[in-house]
């Protein structure tokens, strides 16, 4: 009897199967284990996600929802309030405001590839995607030097679910309630010496008059940090994993560097790590022969309308020169990513720098470990070697 | 149902039937349309979803707000009478039949 279980390891090792079948067989299904519908062929995502009064998101967001966190984030409130609130903060993340990070983030790549010069072989989170991240996003937010290992390293636990209780364990609560003090005490320092940056202007910023819930101003900053972490962080890794798998598409794009775009944009199809997101019905619908109830809850598995062989011929295989268009590698509709320019462009000056220095490399274990998570899907180590 | 008629920068006409509620940048994005991005999902915040609407029709369109006006002031392509932003227009049986021209660029 096929099921679809979020929560078991061999789903975070490789959906892909499942999820074919689910298109094929089951494209409404309700899964028992995550007491959830999943929604998995392309066309279908892309309708939920633009019918936000549908599919609303201000029950959560995250397959696995952190406690006291639905309605106060961008990823859990629904228009008119997220648009408002999105505005507010998306004009920072648009490409054209991003120019002055270029020759920062290049510094920083340059510096974290440099340390694996003469190296046989490395871990490419630990040795080169955390240091990145982490010090991108510090420069990014203009946060204080200091805790950054410490920052990485509740970000990556707070994505995380725990695959026997199916829920948020004690220890990534902790690290959720970690981060949210740790934001808490970002904002105070704001507020006392405003800057001209991100979270001075939004942790005193007014919608219609009305300043933000302090609620809202804290577990949003929480989230961009988790995000500007985790989520980046996780996709390096898979662009990584990728382009040591794919030895045509890492020499393509080592020779032509240019080149590094089309194979960001083809990761993203291929393999994002934002695999699963979760809505909440807010009237009952009934898709191919399924009914299913307002208050129920939605997972769209953005990774499995990704592979629909229904909007991309041959989906299975990785070509760099594919193009995908409208892929769902940032989400779509109104929540799609928040971040996506500033990740796009931080990636592909990572691994342009990277590249200068370790050019050829691949995997050097068949066998990975994936990190638990309902919602994310990314390695917990990627041990390369350079050849 | 509403018909647009999206012209994308090749030149190449794209006839799309958007949900009547949609935005038209909805409507161009969940049908691949080229020549538009919609960074910001559709809060009027990134000015990539920057169009040229059919100047004959442009006065059947609700204006733009102040909102709209000051990311149109941010746009990569040249600013035009004619510019708008597709997040900001619904599709509504009024407008059934629109041709709206991408620019070159979304920057």
């Amino acid at each position: 009897m096929f099921t679809f279980d979020p929560y078991s390891p061999a789903i975070d090792t490789d959906p892909f199967p499942f999820y074919k079948t689910l298109r094929d067989e089951y494209p409404c299904f309700w899964s028992p284990q995550a007491q959830t519908w999943v929604l998995s062929r392309y066309s279908d995502i892309v309708s939920a996600g633009q019918n936000w009064q549908l599919y609303s998101s201000a029950k959560g967001n995250l397959m696995t929802e952190l406690p006291n966190r639905a309605g106060a984030t961008l990823g859990t409130t629904d228009p008119p309030r997220h648009d408002r609130l999105r505005g507010l903060i998306q004009h920072a993340f648009v490409k054209r405001n991003l120019e002055g990070l270029a020759e920062p983030m290049r510094d920083i790549a340059r510096t974290a590839a440099e340390a694996l010069r003469g190296k046989d072989q490395f871990d490419f989170i630990d040795a080169f995607s955390s240091k990145f991240t982490v010090r991108v996003l510090f420069a990014a937010l203009g946060l204080p030097l200091g805790d950054e290992q410490t920052v990485r390293d509740k970000a990556v636990l707070m994505v995380q679910s725990d695959p026997v209780t199916r829920a948020k364990n004690e220890e990534h609560v902790a690290a959720y309630n970690w981060m949210r003090d740790y934001a808490a005490r970002v904002i105070a320092e704001r507020r006392a010496h405003p800057q001209n940056d991100l979270i001075s202007h939004f942790s005193m910023a007014e919608i219609d008059g009305d300043k933000l819930d302090e609620r809202e101003v804290l577990l949003t900053t929480t989230t961009l940090i988790m995000a500007g972490i985790e989520s980046l962080g996780g996709f390096m890794s898979m662009l990584g994993l990728n382009l040591a798998d794919y030895a045509d598409a890492r020499k393509a794009v080592v020779e032509k560097p240019e080149l590094l775009p089309d194979a960001v944009e083809e990761s993203l199809r291929f393999n994002t790590s934002a695999q699963r997101f979760r809505r909440c019905l807010q009237q009952d619908v009934t898709l191919h022969g399924q009914t299913m109830r307002a208050g129920d809850f939605v997972c769209l598995a953005y990774g499995s309308g990704n592979r629909d062989e229904r909007q991309y011929p041959n989906p299975d295989v990785y070509d760099i020169t594919r193009k995908p268009r409208g892929h769902l590698g940032f989400g779509g509709g109104v929540h799609a990513c928040l971040g996506s320019a500033i990740a796009r462009m931080a990636i592909r000056i990572a691994f342009e720098e990277f590249h200068k220095v370790v050019p050829n490399y691949r995997r050097a274990q068949e066998k990975l470990d994936w990190m638990p998570s309902s919602t994310f899907r990314s390695p917990l180590r990627l041990p390369l070697t350079v050849h | 149902m509403v018909k647009i008629i999206y012209v994308e920068p090749s030149g190449n006409r794209r006839t799309v039937d958007v949900t009547e509620e949609w935005s038209l940048m909805q409507g161009a994005t969940a049908s691949g349309v080229d020549g538009i991005v919609g960074e910001c999902g559709g809060s009027c915040a990134c000015g990539t979803c920057h169009c040229y609407v059919e100047e004959s029709r442009l006065a059947e369109l609700p204006a733009p707000g102040s909102n709209e006006q000051d990311t149109l002031d941010a746009v990569a392509a040249e600013l035009k009478p004619n510019s708008r932003l597709a997040c900001q227009i619904k599709a509504t049986a009024s407008i059934e039949g629109l041709v709206i021209t991408l620019p070159e660029t979304q920057g």
